[in-house]
């Protein structure tokens, strides 16, 4: 479900597979304020007109539209257009009930927190004119939860003790602990059980239903009318939705081959509306003044992760294990420079895993690490690193030196780790840059945790702050994702703390504790929040309302219902 | 000649099935497989093992080949990993898109270049050589993707003229008219490159065969120029010329990656690129193997095509063999 993506937009195609990382993660974050204030409706159509076609360009293909399956943010982009979620999130990532929502009401939970009462409408329709009912929901909740099926999103759902059906429209989900991220599990798309009910488990995967529109039955305003492979999807109006009737007639997601081309495209006009426009070429985009640039950082953040397992030291010798070593690395870098020479100023320094702006956000209970080489020498100093040959610190007889993996094809990344590697050797610290393509990487660095130091970022896909699976011993490979083998027991208890109570205000303090205590001990250096700038053309037109939201997953559609366009 | 052709035929295919066999072998020992791929790292070990087992990627991969060639024997290409597409599904279209643009701009480049290179083989630098020259030394030099991006800015963003990108309009309907406009700028592009080399080749092989001595005689014997350059010298000429087009057919399906993501170009090259780097073994087997048997059959039709121009060339069958 909606939780369980990769990002995969930015820059070159590896770069992309960033997210494989941020799936599976019950990640947080990203509630921050609106800032997309340089939006404004440039040529104003004032009164929404209906009819006509908007044009999406993407960098990749989908894989499948089926919900259950759905991990890369190509086929979560596309099946925005098709599914009805039973919730949707508003601006600041708070669940809201909207007119296109499957849901009737908020979720009632119950006094101990575990049970969650779902209220569907009553008047949703799948494309083939079937009521969404309580059955969808149970059958969706339930098939991720099977292990035969192989979803993606099954480790969300460990925490479910039993689904139940109270009348057709209203089911109850009750949990083993109170697990407060679930709600956001709920915001997202169901799937037809009258549909899929007699698919075994195990065929599941390779079923038609997500790769063929004609047999893709959907609950959205737009049914899917075409896949292309490799070319275009597109999807048109569905005359009979239950819900609010959308402006536009018909969507094309239009998949391009080269980054530069899509961006021609964009400056053509031949594409309306491109997700992810590179860094680089913002400012030939910007030339063309009826193009409107969304620069705000989204919910992604990117850091430099130390290898806590000596083991994958040459010698067992791990240099990162002592915490004024970490602070000293953070302090040596400057991340403020970082954010306004290489992201071009679509980014913002991030000191603890929250994003700014989000509820979460600890503000100033987070260690701030300005730039500060001479403090980063004194601290080395202090944690028993000394000069060694060729300016280079070393400590009993080893050299402070490590190689630093990312994704290659990345260049945002490429920049970052060479501005690093300068960095770290202005304090005595040699850095080895190494590039590796993606998928190698992932299988035999990343995932089972082998590699000494690491430049990557996670993508955020729901606004919950939780981050267990990241840091929390419990979750060491190959179980879990905390593959940097860090283990503070006062953290563990933490994120347990964190999730155990449905109280927001009590929670936003467990997390300002894990916060201040994560920016001091510093297993990750933190280095920034991000964004991918959305480009808008001239033909696309929203009411302030409804201006894309990029501090949230998919946000760059948001409300997209109302939206309209103009011209061709 | 029959049992030349079926020499030859056995020959392919025990060629065929080394590749088969040698590309399975090392695709799969590339680092990072399509279930890697494919999974979340979230995934718990057995969701993991589920997946494996439902894509039946848990098998062996010596049981895997041969599962995969069964599959192949019968026309099946098998399927995606990602997504349980059929092969077939995404690369028929592919070939064919290529074989359109390759196909115009491979044609034009032969009907510029060949007559081009003996008319200035017959007058060495002139203006018309010295052209040509300047015209190699770019289609050479200058990077495909890099003049596709120079036509693109001018001759749609600029001027307006021609479209960006894609093989069709969306919207409209996708026949030749459609197809067309759509057509110039990559063919230009990829005529340019080889158009540089073909007209080198033709040039010298012609001028290599004019110094003969049987061509002294025929002029001698005062034959008409005409007739010693079309008659005498251009057959001989050819035989090199063939060789290499015979070697430059596979390119022709296999397309041109970089021209093709530029021009968006929905073909074979692109595609195969895109493939290789979501590790998708069956797509990747597929292509090779449609590569490999294309180039098979152009050196095969090179081997005819000697023996055409060529009168000294015999198929082997009777007597000799000089192939």
């Amino acid at each position: 479900m909606k939780s369980y993506r990769k990002y995969q937009k930015y820059q070159k195609v590896f770069s992309v597979l960033v997210a494989l990382l941020t799936v599976g993660l019950l990640l947080s974050g990203c509630s921050s304020t609106p800032t997309a204030n340089n939006v404004s409706n440039a040529n104003a159509s004032t009164q929404p007109v209906d009819g006509g076609t908007l044009t999406v360009s993407s960098f990749s293909d989908i894989v499948t539209l089926n919900p259950l399956f759905i991990q890369d943010t190509a086929s979560q982009d596309a099946a925005t257009f098709l599914f009805a979620n039973v919730y949707d999130l508003d601006r600041q990532g708070n669940l809201v009930v909207e007119p296109w929502s499957l849901a009737k009401e908020l979720p009632q939970i119950s006094a101990d927190g575990k049970t969650y009462t779902v209220k569907l409408k009553d008047t949703a329709k799948w494309s083939d004119g079937q009521p969404v009912t309580a059955d969808d929901l149970i059958y969706t909740i339930n098939t991720i939860r099977n292990p035969k099926v192989g979803s993606p999103g099954i480790s969300g759902y460990d925490k479910v003790a039993s689904v139940k059906k109270v009348n057709e429209y209203t089911v109850q989900v009750t949990l083993k602990q109170v697990y407060a991220p679930f709600k956001y599990y709920l915001a997202a798309a169901v799937v037809p059980y009258h549909i899929l009910k007699d698919v075994k488990a195990k065929d599941l995967q390779n079923n038609v239903y997500g790769k063929d529109p004609a047999k893709t039955v959907t609950d959205g305003p737009w049914k899917w009318s075409e896949w292309k492979e490799k070319q275009y999807l597109s999807f048109t109006r569905d005359p009979n939705y239950w819900g609010p009737k959308p402006h536009i007639a018909k969507v094309i997601y239009k998949i391009y081959a080269d980054q530069n081309t899509e961006v021609q495209a964009l400056i053509k006009g031949d594409v309306d509306l491109n997700t992810g426009l590179p860094v680089t070429a913002l400012s030939a985009v910007k030339q063309k003044k009826d193009i409107r640039v969304i620069l705000a950082p989204g919910p992604l953040y990117e850091y430099l992760a130390f290898n806590f397992k000596p083991q994958n030291f040459p010698g067992n010798f791990d240099p990162f294990l002592g915490q004024k070593t970490r602070q000293a690395i953070a302090y040596a870098l400057n991340r403020q420079g970082m954010v306004n020479d290489i992201l071009k100023g679509t980014g913002r320094i991030m000191n603890s895993p929250f994003l700014p702006g989000s509820w979460a956000d600890p503000g100033s209970a987070a260690v701030n690490y300005p730039y500060d080489p001479a403090k980063a020498k004194e601290l080395l100093k202090e944690d028993g690193w000394t000069p060694g040959p060729g300016g280079i610190l070393q400590k009993d007889g080893h050299r402070f030196s490590f190689e630093l993996q990312f994704n290659a094809g990345n260049s945002r990344r490429e920049a970052v780790a060479v501005v690093i590697q300068q960095e770290l050797k202005n304090v005595g610290i040699d850095v080895k840059p190494k590039a590796i393509d993606f998928s190698s990487w992932i299988d035999q660095n990343v995932n089972p945790g082998k590699f000494e130091a690491l430049l990557l970022a996670w993508s955020l896909t729901n606004p919950d702050p939780d981050q267990e699976s990241i840091f929390s011993s419990k979750y060491f490979p190959p179980a879990g994702q905390n593959n940097i083998w860090y283990k503070n027991p006062k953290l563990d208890a933490l994120w347990v703390k964190g999730y155990s109570t449905n109280d927001q205000n009590q929670r936003k303090k467990i997390y300002a504790e894990i916060a201040k205590e994560i920016s001091t001990d510093l297993p990750y250096v933190f280095l920034y929040q991000y964004g991918t700038p959305e480009g808008l053309g001239p033909r696309v037109h929203f009411e302030q309302k409804d201006r894309p939201a990029p501090s949230l997953a998919e946000g760059y559609f948001y409300h997209i219902q109302n939206w309209w366009v103009t011209g061709k | 000649m029959r049992e030349y052709f079926l020499r030859r035929l056995l020959q392919s295919l025990l060629v065929l099935f080394l590749v088969s066999l040698v590309t399975f072998a090392l695709i799969h020992s590339a680092p990072g497989g399509p279930v890697r791929i494919y999974l979340t790292p979230g995934l718990s070990q057995e969701a993991a093992k589920v997946q494996a087992h439902n894509l039946g990627l848990d098998q062996p991969i010596p049981i895997q080949y041969v599962r995969w060639l069964g599959d192949l024997l019968q026309g099946n290409f098998g399927y995606t990993f990602k997504n349980h597409i059929p092969v077939a599904k995404i690369l028929w279209p592919t070939v064919g898109n290529t074989l359109i643009l390759m196909g115009v701009a491979w044609f034009l480049s032969l009907i510029i270049a060949i007559p081009w290179g003996i008319y200035n083989s017959t007058r060495e630098y002139c203006l018309s050589d010295q052209t040509a020259a300047v015209i190699s030394y770019l289609g050479f030099a200058m990077p495909t993707f890099w003049f596709g991006i120079l036509l693109q800015e001018l001759f749609s963003l600029k001027l307006n003229w021609l479209p960006l990108s894609d093989m069709y309009t969306m919207g409209q309907a996708r026949n030749i008219l459609n197809l067309l406009p759509h057509l110039v700028l990559p063919v230009t592009v990829l005529t340019l490159g080889f158009l540089a080399a073909y007209v080198k080749y033709s040039r010298s092989s012609m001028l290599e065969v004019l110094f003969q001595d049987y061509i002294r005689t025929a002029r001698a014997k005062g034959m008409p120029e005409r007739r010693v350059v079309f008659r005498h010298a251009l057959r001989n000429a050819l035989i090199p010329i063939i060789t290499v087009l015979g070697l430059d057919l596979p390119i022709l399906v296999g397309g041109a990656a970089l021209t093709e993501s530029v021009f968006n170009w929905p073909g074979m090259g692109r595609l195969f690129v895109e493939m290789a780097m979501a590790r998708e073994y069956s797509v990747l087997m597929a292509i090779t193997l449609l590569t490999a048997v294309i180039v098979i059959l152009g050196n095969f039709l090179a081997d005819i095509l000697y023996a055409i121009v060529d009168p000294r060339v015999q198929l082997a069958g009777r007597g000799g063999r000089s192939v």
